[in-house]
């Protein structure tokens, strides 16, 4: 690139930018990213972008299929966050001491009653992780999973535990489907 | 707990942003069945279901969608303008490193590893950038400059840090386009061992997971390309589709394109001339002609050849007929010389012998006369097969003998020398027929790249 060409790439940026920008909040909102949680995904975007111009043919169809795809990997780390977040709640609150009041006997029984409405698979290994305090490499060896596998798998049941916690009115609707 | 959580820090729930605390009491509630929070809880995590499949997101109301969108425009105007000033940091960098890779390549090898292991002025990811690049472009022309360039890049962005790079991921990105071209350009030198090695580096930075989505499609096109040479046409074919995947996924419809031609050609070496003939009209669908003209010439130009290839000649004839103003239009002598050879090739395929001879006589004569000998030899088999088609003994030995004699003065390598030998033979004891001539054509074409292979001529 020549140094001429230097204004003309400058005025293409901006006019693309000001081109990206409504589809750009359409995209946001759709995915209900937070705003605040909005700055990195676009900026890592377009330095990608400005970095890889020559390579990319389609520039706007490249920052939407870039950023949607940034938005779903957001939304799949939240989630991350919050099957472990469920996951040390439930374990700090079986490792618990004391006798259980009434009340905790309580949270116990609904608790087990959510596992059990859970996939077989699920139901075992949450039962030996909380009734048992098992660790993954003893769910592994117990269950008969490769060490490698076991975490993907615990993951997959805490998603399952934690979308039954906040979206049971979503699966009672699917259910009665 | 008896009081509702705050809409907030159901919010925030949802978003695994609380404290183990916060998250256990709400959890909990929740747990009990509250069937007010479960309410909100489930209509904060429906729509982030429903992403996986983009096709739902188009039914949700637009209007709702622009009505709540308003509060990221301080977001992005803020963005745009920080973007704006790296990107005129950049194009200047860009500039820099043009002129700094001038310098580079002027002295010799020992000065130029010296300088980028131990010059600041040097370590520039821009630089970096415009090797990878450079010996991308390099490739076929000159395969053990492309080989030395990749090298470079990989001492230099060794060398940087994420901070030059502007950013982890960015760094993890180029890192991976590094040892991913390096390995292209070991397979292009016919170094598959070496390029194994490269490309499983570059693999593992995949599976670390912080390389770009689109960096990823290059990465594994690749190692495609890499799999192709090996022969390993499943896994080859397996690659390309999930690059074929990335770039629909990015919009990048022209990519999408060129990556079905390279299956395309996967398909032909494995010898599915139909699932190559579907692929290529594909790919002829989504490249577009005024951006790319070169690249669509190039699929145009193997689906006539496939075409032929399959008995269609017909169908060949007219589709060249059609193409013959884009190869002029392109003007360059290697175009040109592509066309009158098809040219030849579809003539054969319509018996129309003479034509045939005539194009393969001129094409072999030009190549030869720019050095390019292994083409050369590829004609002088097309003209074998006209000659074996019309019962023309002598000028078969003739054509065979002087391909021998090209090979073993060009030292080109013992394989394909091998399986030339083995026609010349056949045209001395006048057992030389179509098979055995196409047999050989064949092999050359594939051991162009991959000298390990070995000819073995089928009854």
């Amino acid at each position: 690139m020549s140094a001429l060409d230097q204004p003309q790439v400058e005025a293409s940026l901006e006019i693309l930018l000001r081109d990206v920008q409504p589809r750009l909040k359409v995209l946001f909102a759709r995915y209900r990213i937070p705003p605040q949680d909005t700055e990195d995904i676009v900026q890592q975007a377009l330095l990608a972008l400005i970095y890889q111009r020559q390579a990319i043919r389609d520039p706007v169809a490249w920052m939407m299929g870039t950023i949607r795809n940034k938005c779903l990997l957001y939304w799949r780390e939240q989630r991350r966050k919050l099957y472990d977040a469920v996951d040390a709640a439930v374990l700090e609150f079986m490792a618990e001491p004391t006798a259980p009041d009434q009340e905790e006997a309580d949270l116990r029984r609904d608790l087990t009653h959510a596992i059990e409405q859970l996939p077989e698979r699920c139901r075992s290994l949450l039962s030996l992780r909380y009734s048992q305090g098992y660790e993954a490499p003893e769910l592994a060896e117990r269950m008969g999973y490769s060490p490698s596998s076991i975490n993907k798998i615990t993951t997959r049941c805490l998603a399952a535990l934690t979308r039954h916690l906040v979206a049971s009115g979503i699966l009672c609707e699917e259910n009665r489907s | 707990m008896t009081d509702h959580p705050t809409p907030d820090a159901l919010e925030q729930f949802i978003l695994g942003q609380l404290s183990t605390a916060e998250t256990r009491e709400i959890a909990f509630h929740l747990l009990n069945g509250c069937p007010h929070c479960q309410q909100a809880t489930s209509t904060l995590w429906e729509p982030a279901d429903s992403f996986e499949d983009p096709t739902i997101l188009d039914v949700i109301c637009q209007e709702e969608d622009e009505a709540s969108a308003d509060g990221y425009d301080a977001v992005l105007d803020r963005v745009f303008d920080k973007v704006a000033a790296t990107e005129a940091a950049f194009a200047a960098q860009r500039f820099q490193a043009g002129a700094l890779l001038a310098e580079l390549v002027q002295v010799p090898a020992e000065r130029q590893h010296l300088l980028v292991t131990n010059s600041q002025r040097f370590r520039s990811r821009a630089l970096c950038d415009l090797l990878v690049e450079e010996s991308h472009e390099t490739g076929f022309q000159d395969p053990r400059r492309a080989v030395e360039l990749a090298s470079l890049a990989l001492l230099l962005v060794d060398r940087l840090t994420a901070a030059d790079c502007g950013g982890e991921d960015v760094h993890e990105s180029l890192r991976a386009r590094v040892w991913a071209q390096l390995g292209n350009a070991h397979r292009i030198h016919s170094n598959l061992n070496e390029a194994e090695e490269a490309l499983a580096v570059a693999q593992e930075l995949l599976a670390a997971g912080g390389v770009s989505l689109f960096d990823r499609a290059r990465v594994l096109a690749l190692l495609a390309s890499l799999r192709r040479a090996q022969e390993q046409f499943a896994e080859a074919l397996r690659l390309f589709d999930r690059v074929a995947g990335i770039y629909k996924k990015l919009g990048q419809w022209n990519l999408m394109g060129r990556t079905l031609l390279q299956k395309s050609l996967v398909c032909g070496e494995a010898g599915d001339i139909e699932a190559e003939m579907s692929l290529l009209r594909r790919a002829l669908d989504l490249i577009d002609p005024q951006n790319d003209p070169r690249l669509f010439l190039a699929a145009r130009h193997n689906l006539i050849h496939a075409l032929n290839e399959s008995g269609r000649s017909r169908e060949a004839f007219a589709l060249l007929f059609h193409s013959r103003p884009l190869y002029l239009k392109m003007g360059d002598r290697m175009n040109l010389l592509k066309l009158r050879w098809v040219e030849g090739l579809v003539a054969a395929g319509l018996h129309r012998h003479d034509q045939a001879e005539a194009a393969f006589r001129e094409v072999r004569e030009a190549y030869a006369g720019l050095g390019l000998d292994y083409d050369a030899a590829l004609a002088s088999l097309d003209l074998a097969g006209i000659y074996v088609a019309q019962g023309r003994t002598a000028d078969l030995l003739r054509v065979t003998e002087e391909t021998v004699a090209v090979f073993q003065s060009r030292s080109t390598h013992r394989e394909a020398l091998a399986a030339v030998l083995a026609l010349c033979g056949a045209a001395r004891q006048e057992e030389a027929g179509a098979g055995l001539v196409r047999q050989v054509s064949e092999f050359l074409k594939r051991a162009r790249n991959n000298p390990n292979l070995q000819f073995s001529a089928n009854p």
